[in-house]
């Protein structure tokens, strides 16, 4: 269980450009749901999903994640949390052009300590998830966008996390390649992972296997 | 997090950013390169310098008239000898000889090859001569520097030096001396002490200085007043001024090479901070990828600590090798020229290696603290600030 609240993110505080990005959220996400987070470019989705990755700091309020409070934790313990229990997916993938899949799948086990054999298995497991591993040698430079978000989910489960963080999945995708990727979210929520995606985009509407849509405007959850 | 994996990943990313490396890699060769080839020569040359100046007399005298020197009577050699403390008082003989075809001069000593307390440094030249042989005829020992310009004008087996009084003297070559002495004995001409004096234009029972030795050192200061007492009008050299002085003149060229290296040094850290302070687009996209996937902030300092640590420790070590075979295999064409200063021969003197690991550390502390230093203050401040900001 994720529960938020009270929470609330102002950037450049006490100066002119000070910005209130989130305003007093309350939220709770069950274990093994999966939540869109709806609104336009600005409306501090991504905020708050950067929030509950622990890469940004709330001003104020809590973030209870199984009974632990993330909103302040110094950047040993979150990096930890952020490498045992998150799996982040990017817009723009963030992947490591210039290393190949398998590498750059592998990074995000560095941190765990596994030997290089355990690390292997690992990586070869996430990307046979993920629908990758037949380009597992191949440098990202040269992979399409499909394949490149592919690549980016499985080095998100590929530390088996509890919950999975996607921030505009779909906004450099083509329709195929979405549909594609929603197959694999659901079956990503079929192994029981939390999953919350920021996204703005219609495809995400509808969809059978999501529990929640929370609609954000202007740092506000709309009823 | 294993070490093992840390490095396989850290290796990995160095081979990936080799063309993000080497234009750093490259200066830091050359600052390197040129900074301890400057090192290495200047203690090369003072080992040599210092290892002479020991086998010299701790005072030479030079008999002075109206702040003019002139020859020395030898039979002050008698007068010294009679003050208690002094050791081995003996006539030197040299003299600058002019050779007009090349506009140059040459150094003359004259050695008794009988007396017992020639200089150690001539003594080493010496060792290779059959004394009879030498003695058979006028005959001279040669450095290099001469040799070469003899063999330029055809003087294979003698030359005829010309005397005071337009005779001439035709002295036969008997042995050049080997490159390696040549740092003492490029310009020298070393011939029995009264043939010396006849070319030079010195009386028989005159010469050029004389020297003594003071074996207490806590006497010297009351033997130079004794000796000023014996004869006033004398001027005084001591060993241990010379050393400072010659001291004082490798560390003037060395500093003013030092000075310089620092500027570049400087300049060279402030580049490579900038470099990392408008650091690019990728790298801060990958600080912040490594941070989202669960890497700590120390973790991707030690990343990027090691990583160029990698790169500065190669440079330098790359730098030290081609500075070595520069100094000590190809003998420092043009550098060590500086150093050694006006020469009125052509000097080919071996530099001998001579490395002093002292400063070599220092000169890697130096090198390798700023350089760090320049690339951990950029990322850190990257590593610091929200992930998603750098993976913009």
């Amino acid at each position: 269980m994720i529960k938020i609240e009270n929470l609330n993110k102002i950037f450049n505080e006490n100066t002119k450009r000070e910005f209130h990005a989130l305003k007093n959220i309350n939220l709770e996400i069950k274990n093994s749901s999966c939540v869109i987070l709806k609104g336009i470019s600005g409306s501090g989705k991504s905020t708050l999903l950067s929030i509950i990755g622990t890469l940004l700091k709330p001003t104020s309020g809590s973030i209870v994640v199984e009974n632990e409070n993330i909103a302040k934790l110094p950047d040993l313990h979150a990096s930890n949390f952020r490498a045992k229990r998150l799996g982040f997916i990017f817009q723009s993938y963030n992947l490591f052009d210039t290393l190949s899949v398998k590498d750059n799948v592998s990074i995000a086990l560095i941190p765990l300590g596994f030997n290089q054999k355990q690390i292997d298995e690992m990586v070869l497991k996430a990307l046979e998830l993920a629908n990758i591993s037949h380009k597992k040698d191949e440098l990202v430079y040269n992979l399409s966008g499909g394949e490149k978000q592919r690549c980016a989910i499985a080095r998100a489960i590929v530390n088996n996390p509890k919950i999975i963080l996607c921030d505009e999945p779909t906004a450099n995708l083509d329709y195929d390649n979405s549909i594609i990727f929603i197959e694999t979210l659901k079956i990503l929520k079929n192994l029981n992972k939390t999953i919350i995606v920021a996204t703005h985009d219609p495809i995400f509407d509808n969809l059978n296997f999501v529990d929640d849509v929370i609609n954000i405007k202007n740092g506000i959850i709309c009823e | 997090m294993k070490n093992s994996v840390f490095f396989n990943f850290l290796f990995l990313l160095l081979s990936k950013h080799k063309s993000k490396h080497i234009a750093i890699f490259i200066i830091s060769i050359l600052i390197v390169f040129l900074i301890s080839s400057v090192l290495f020569i200047s203690n090369s040359l003072k080992k040599e310098v210092f290892l002479t100046l020991d086998n010299q007399s701790d005072f030479i005298i030079q008999k002075i008239n109206s702040g003019k020197i002139l020859d020395t009577p030898t039979s002050w050699i008698e007068d010294f000898s009679f003050i208690n403390g002094v050791k081995n008082t003996q006539q030197r003989v040299y003299g600058q000889y002019y050779f007009m075809p090349e506009n140059v001069y040459f150094t003359i000593v004259g050695v008794d090859l009988f007396e017992e307390n020639t200089n150690k440094n001539l003594k080493e030249l010496l060792k290779i001569l059959n004394i009879s042989d030498f003695l058979q005829k006028d005959s001279m020992i040669i450095g290099n520097g001469i040799k070469k310009i003899f063999d330029k004008y055809h003087y294979f087996d003698s030359y005829d030096f010309k005397l005071f009084n337009n005779e001439l003297s035709n002295v036969k070559i008997f042995k050049d001396l080997p490159k390696e002495a040549n740092l003492v004995a490029n310009d020298l001409i070393i011939m029995d002490i009264n043939l010396a004096k006849k070319i030079l234009n010195i009386k028989e029972n005159e010469s050029t200085d004389i020297v003594l030795n003071v074996p207490n050192n806590l006497e010297r200061q009351n033997i130079k007043e004794q000796l000023i007492l014996k004869h006033s009008n004398i001027r005084i050299l001591q060993k241990e001024t010379l050393k400072k002085e010659y001291e004082n003149m490798f560390n003037y060229k060395g500093g003013i090479f030092l000075i310089l290296f620092i500027i570049v040094i400087f300049t060279f850290i402030l580049i490579l901070y900038q470099r990392y302070s408008m650091i690019s687009s990728s790298d801060k996209k990958e600080i912040g990828i490594l941070k989202a996937v669960g890497w700590s902030i120390k973790d991707i300092i030690k990343l990027k600590i090691i990583e160029n640590f990698i790169v500065g420790f190669m440079a330098f070590i790359i730098g030290i090798v081609i500075s070595y075979i520069f100094v000590y295999i190809l003998n420092a064409p043009i550098l060590k020229n500086i150093f050694i200063g006006f020469s009125n021969i052509q000097n080919d003197f071996i530099l001998n290696p001579n490395i002093d690991l002292s400063i070599i550390m220092t000169l890697f502390l130096f090198f390798i603290i700023p350089f760090l230093s320049a690339v951990l203050i950029p990322v850190w401040k990257i590593a610091v600030i929200d992930a998603n900001e750098s993976m913009k």
